[in-house]
């Protein structure tokens, strides 16, 4: 086992030492695990982390939170979601102060049991995430699922924002942590354009301090020695081509399409969408939901917070008119939210 | 949300199965992991109530390992709060 302090001292050893390096991790439990073990503050002086979009509750369109809420509010429907999901904040307010019939659950399978035991009732699950939950969707929709149970899906791609991020030279990152198990769905090799085409060393890290220092370390050295790759500090976990079996029940009912992520825009090919052919399970078209226009909130920052292009503790809100207990935009919310995060570290 | 935590299959009914972890048992769907790749006494990485992964043993605790570390960190920074 490698030490701790052995870690540290090698990634002393690669900095360099006439510019800063950004390094970003795109993953909620990374940036947990990097503001609780305080790592920030072991790391020398150039190395900045960043934390970047790894929190799905965080870019959930507020159109989808005020679709949620209206139709829990028919008699008819029982709408199911994600605990975080509940409480995020939109112009008319949370699902669980506005919504009327909703359900907090753990995992699709409970919206199956729901939709069994009410068969009077249409049940809408409302189903966010990256590839780690998508996955899991596509899943009960292969096995099969009640005639009266559908999907509000709200899924995205991480690699797409990911590429929308080193596109933004605002943003400069040197470096990405990639997410450990979104990186078991869809592979190390997914990061491959990172390193290939953008010259960026990206490597899939796990949860553990550790683990995430080895990532560090290992960016650094491709700095120095400039060998560009993707590299994996998570095998045994995480394989090049990713868990194919999942990829493909995930292309099987879910297309790419372009979607909105809350607090930045419109991002092309960047979410998932059910196909066509499984539209009588799509609450889009089911409930003919239509697209309501976003309104900011006013002082949040975090759309730049996700994007890297501030810290929560930029945001005049921050600690003041946003707090956990009373959050006011999205990053607050959940405990994967930077803004979350920093409440309780900084 | 997007925390997974390994569990060990104890049942196998697939497309669903059992999985315990720290003395919890819990139902979990398989559809994600080739059915002839399982066996009872593997180590899965399970995210919203599915298996993403096989891990092996020595992964599966130190992942346990992580994130009772990073529990430990969140219930020192609550209780100094």
């Amino acid at each position: 086992m490698i030490k701790t302090q052995d870690i540290i001292n090698h990634i002393r050893s690669l900095v360099p030492g006439d510019r800063k390096v950004r390094i970003m991790n795109v993953c909620g439990s990374h940036e947990h695990t990097i503001a609780f073990s305080g790592m920030r503050s072991l790391m020398p002086e150039h190395i900045e982390l960043i934390p970047g979009p790894g929190c799905p509750v965080c870019v959930c369109p507020e159109s989808d939170i005020i679709h949620a809420i209206t139709l829990s509010r028919r008699a008819d429907v029982i709408l199911v979601t994600y605990g975080d999901m509940l409480r995020v904040p939109s112009k008319d307010g949370s699902i669980r102060a506005q919504g009327r019939n909703y359900k907090m659950i753990t995992s699709p399978s409970e919206a199956i049991r729901i939709a069994t035991a009410n068969p009077e009732k249409k049940i809408v699950f409302f189903s966010i995430g990256f590839e780690t939950t998508t996955a899991p969707t596509a899943a009960i929709l292969e096995t099969g699922v009640p005639d009266n149970l559908y999907i509000l899906s709200s899924h995205r791609l991480t690699p797409t924002i990911m590429e929308v991020l080193v596109k933004d030279a605002e943003i400069g990152i040197d470096g990405f942590i990639a997410p450990g198990h979104v990186s078991a769905i869809v592979g190390s090799n997914a990061w491959n354009v990172f390193s290939e085409i953008y010259g960026i060393p990206t490597v899939v890290a796990g949860f553990a301090a550790d683990n995430l220092m080895l990532g560090i370390a290992e960016i650094l050295g491709q700095l120095k020695n400039g060998k560009i790759r993707t590299g994996n500090v998570y095998a045994g976990v995480v394989r090049p081509e990713g868990n194919i079996q999942a990829q493909n029940i995930m292309a099987k009912f879910f297309e790419v399409a372009d979607v909105n992520w809350r607090g930045i825009g419109y991002i092309p090919e960047s979410g998932l969408e059910l196909r066509d052919e499984y539209s009588a399970r799509d609450a889009r078209k089911v409930f003919g939901l239509k697209e309501i226009k976003e309104e900011k909130i006013p002082g949040c920052i975090c759309g730049k917070v996700i994007l890297g292009k501030a810290y929560p503790t930029d945001c005049k809100l921050f600690k003041r008119a946003c707090t956990p207990k009373s959050p006011a935009g999205p990053c607050m919310v959940s405990m994967e939210g930077s803004c979350n995060i920093w409440y309780k570290t900084n | 949300m997007c925390v997974g935590v390994p569990m060990q299959l104890v049942e196998i009914n697939y497309p669903s199965g059992v999985a315990e972890a720290k003395g919890v048992t819990r139902s979990i769907g398989l559809q994600l992991i080739a059915e002839d790749s399982l066996k009872i006494g593997d180590h899965v990485i399970v995210h919203v109530g599915f298996a993403i992964e096989k891990v092996d043993k020595q992964r599966a605790d130190e992942i346990w390992e992580a994130l009772e570390e990073v529990l430990r960190m969140m219930d020192e920074e609550d209780s100094s709060a």
